[in-house]
């Protein structure tokens, strides 16, 4: 079994196949993330598009000692930020969210289920900026600690601890609106 | 410290962002202040349940669709393996090759000066001339008086 970096040099030496290989443990990941800065998994399917090309064209500029899932989210976080820039989203994001349906092919039922998680992600993200967003879904939907996701998004630790907390602080609150009824008596 | 400080902390304490030492003295406020606790409790409820549904609401790719994107970055033009391919050696070779091109130039630029015997530049030129001159004006009258010296720094005669 090939490392990752062994599958680069394969990819780089014309296998193309291992490009496949190399990408596979991520692929799910790095929908995921585009599906929630843009709201809409049509949209993040052209930014995994693009973010996909970034990789195989600069996958020569990957250096050994790095760390291939860290660069292969940077590269997914430009590739969305630069998305969201074009198409000047920023602004009604938030719009853009909640109006959008996705279609999943899934039964009605499910649909029905899904479309209630959905709403409820929705509202608990809905008032995060995208950098509170970002900070938020690297740290705690991915799973990155707070230094890999400064890395990632290429600002200080500090300002990673200082987004995370504001993102939590509005999370909890909108969380609220979901369920308003006191904290001691929902954990009882 | 107090409620509001805590309270500050809160959004933080679900993970190692914050250091033990602070840890444990919310800790210890918590245990006693139940109004924190249940802030506390909120923030606990709040995160789990937002990573439960992003868990439950995670996407994925149909193959055909997978396939499709990856066949689309393919085409793209292929990265240069040169870049990548390791050569442990690369960076180490470059040095020496840099410190063997200085030695080279010192040789050639800096060494002639010192090829010349004696050590210094006055030397050689004092060993140049054949007749060496020194002069001394006085400032009162302004006579000047002019001695002549051989190679050997002999005070040479000069017959008028």
């Amino acid at each position: 079994m090939k490392n990752e970096y062994e599958l680069v040099v394969d990819v780089l030496e014309g296998n193309q196949g291992s490009f496949e290989i190399l990408l596979q443990p991520y692929r799910k990941g790095i929908l995921n993330m585009a599906y929630r800065m843009t709201g809409n998994l049509e949209e993040a399917k052209e930014v995994c598009q693009e973010t996909l090309i970034k990789i195989y064209r600069h996958l020569d500029k990957f250096k050994k000692e790095k760390s291939l899932k860290n660069w292969i989210y940077t590269i997914t976080m430009n590739s969305t930020y630069d998305y969201l820039r074009e198409k000047k989203k920023y602004k009604d994001l938030v719009e853009k969210q909640k109006s959008l349906p996705v279609d999943t092919g899934l039964d009605p039922e499910k649909k029905l289920v899904n479309k209630e998680i959905k709403e409820k992600i929705d509202t608990c993200l809905q008032t995060l900026s995208p950098k509170e967003k970002s900070v938020f879904l690297l740290r705690d939907g991915e799973g990155f600690s707070v230094k890999e996701t400064s890395k990632i998004l290429g600002c200080s630790s500090m300002s990673v601890r200082t987004h995370l907390s504001r993102a939590r602080q509005k999370i909890r609150t909108q969380f609220e609106k979901i369920y308003p009824f006191r904290y001691g008596e929902v954990k009882q | 410290m107090n409620c509001k400080k805590i309270r500050r902390l809160l959004p933080l304490m679900m993970g190692p962002e914050i250091p033990h030492a602070k840890v444990a003295a919310v800790n210890a406020h918590l245990e006693k202040c139940p109004e924190c606790r249940r802030e506390y409790d909120a923030y606990v409820l709040s995160l789990e349940k937002t990573k439960e549904w992003l868990k439950e609401d995670s996407k994925d790719w149909e193959d055909r669709e997978w396939q499709a994107v990856l066949q689309g970055a393919k085409k793209e033009k292929a990265p240069k393996a040169s870049h990548l391919v390791p050569w442990p050696f690369k960076k180490i070779w470059a040095y020496a090759l840099m410190a063997v091109c200085v030695v080279v130039l010192t040789l050639l630029v800096v060494r002639p000066s010192f090829i010349e015997e004696g050590t210094g530049a006055g030397e050689r030129m004092l060993a140049q001339q054949e007749v060496i001159s020194m002069t001394l004006v006085s400032q009162e009258t302004g006579l000047k008086i002019v001695w002549f010296f051989n190679k050997n720094f002999e005070l040479k005669e000069i017959e008028e």
